[in-house]
């Protein structure tokens, strides 16, 4: 699984709170523990952080660690 | 980061806060064309980190590895605050100006012992020592008074410089430009140079004679009276002037300059430099300078005569 930054990692958790249209509802406020496989590397001199869903949810002696991480998200109708 | 994985915990921190803004930046760009949209407002991570201090005494984090037991388990919380908020919890910009410990000669140890008691720059060990003495300072920090004394002497704002700014050059005028017409084949250049026929070694040739001058009464040479450093000598349609120096900008902003008592607008303000301008109509006067410190600086101001030499 490629390197993924934990910026796009959080923007795609944040797309998917959205309610399908046809359900009629609205989320307004949502909490998630999420695991996430947290890395960082260096690029360009910088440090970069990636986040990523883990590989697998079977502990295995391969595998990194895997991460907790817990995002609340609202809902801003004046954005 | 080093070579075993481990990062400063800083560095983590500032990586995280950079990927936390790129989320914001997107989700405000997605508001553009969706009237429906969210936030991030707090984020929590639990990290299975081993903390680590190295040589340097920097706290360092190393994420475990796969099949490692015996991490520490740390939690970093992040939420959004606003702008007020922000400026309310943190040292103001105009403090963060200040030359750093480094820049004023403290050495490695002495500043680690002086960020111990929150003190990271000029500025702070300056507003330390006038509340509490510089003997208390060096009590604390384990400085000799002394030293400390001499290390803030090299953060006061000095003025080293100053002279009329010259005039911008004219902007260069592109070539009028004419509708392309295709002409013939470009024809083979020949090279730049000139061929002049050899000039035969000779006697040197009869330079016309000088344009005669009236004569001045023959006077003893005498010593030109040097001019003083505290006149600056600017001429009529000087509009800037610039004053150079170290550590002009301080806490309470930039220097305050006067002509004739009369305040000068700031065109440019930088550490080791700054812009004036200068009245439309220019005359002579006094140049008063007020330093961030308190001190004040005289000179003269004179303007030069105003004859342009190439007027016939």
């Amino acid at each position: 699984m490629p390197n993924i930054e934990l910026a796009e990692m959080l923007v795609a958790l944040v797309e998917g709170v959205q309610a399908p249209p046809e359900a009629g509802l609205v989320i307004t406020e949502a909490e998630m523990d999420v695991p996430l496989e947290v890395t960082g590397g260096v690029r360009n001199g910088e440090l970069v952080i990636f986040g990523a869903v883990p590989h697998s949810r079977w502990k295995s002696g391969v595998l990194p660690p895997v991460h907790l991480g817990r995002l609340r998200v609202e809902w801003t109708p004046d954005a | 980061m080093a070579g075993d994985g481990s990062f400063l915990v800083e560095d983590f921190i500032n990586a995280i806060t950079t990927q936390l803004d790129r989320v914001q930046d997107a989700l405000r760009l997605k508001a553009v064309n969706r009237p429906l949209t969210y936030a991030l407002k707090d984020l929590s991570l639990d990290l299975q980190v081993f903390v680590e201090v190295d040589g340097q005494g920097h706290v360092r984090f190393r994420t475990s590895g796969p099949n490692e037991t015996g991490s520490s388990t740390v939690r970093l919380s992040f939420t959004t605050i606003t702008k007020p908020m922000i400026e309310e919890n943190t040292i103001s910009l105009a403090m963060t100006r200040s030359p750093s410990l480094d820049e004023i000669g403290l050495g490695e140890q002495e500043q680690k012992r002086l960020e111990q008691i929150g003190v990271h720059n000029a500025a702070q060990l300056q507003r330390l020592g006038e509340s509490t003495g510089a003997r208390a300072v060096a009590r604390w920090s384990g400085i000799p008074a002394d030293r400390l004394r001499q290390a803030l002497q090299q953060s006061r704002p000095q003025l080293t410089k100053v002279k009329p700014e010259p005039p911008a050059a004219p902007p260069k005028m592109p070539p009028p430009s004419s509708p392309k017409v295709p002409g013939p084949p470009p024809l083979k250049r020949t090279p730049a140079t000139v061929a002049r026929p050899k000039r035969q070694a000779g006697p040197p040739r009869d330079l016309p004679p000088p344009v005669s001058r009236p004569q001045q009464p023959a006077t003893p040479a005498q010593p030109v009276a040097p001019v003083s450093k505290d006149v600056i000598q600017v001429a009529p349609d000087t509009r800037r002037l610039q004053l150079f120096g170290d550590n002009l900008i301080g806490e309470r902003g930039a220097p305050q300059v006067f002509l004739n008592r009369q305040a000068l607008d700031l065109a440019e303000a930088e550490d080791d430099r700054l812009v004036v301008e200068l009245p439309e109509e220019l005359a002579g006067g006094t140049l008063e300078i007020e330093l961030p410190d308190g001190q004040q600086l005289t000179y003269e101001l004179s303007v030069t005569n105003g004859t342009d030499p190439w007027i016939p």
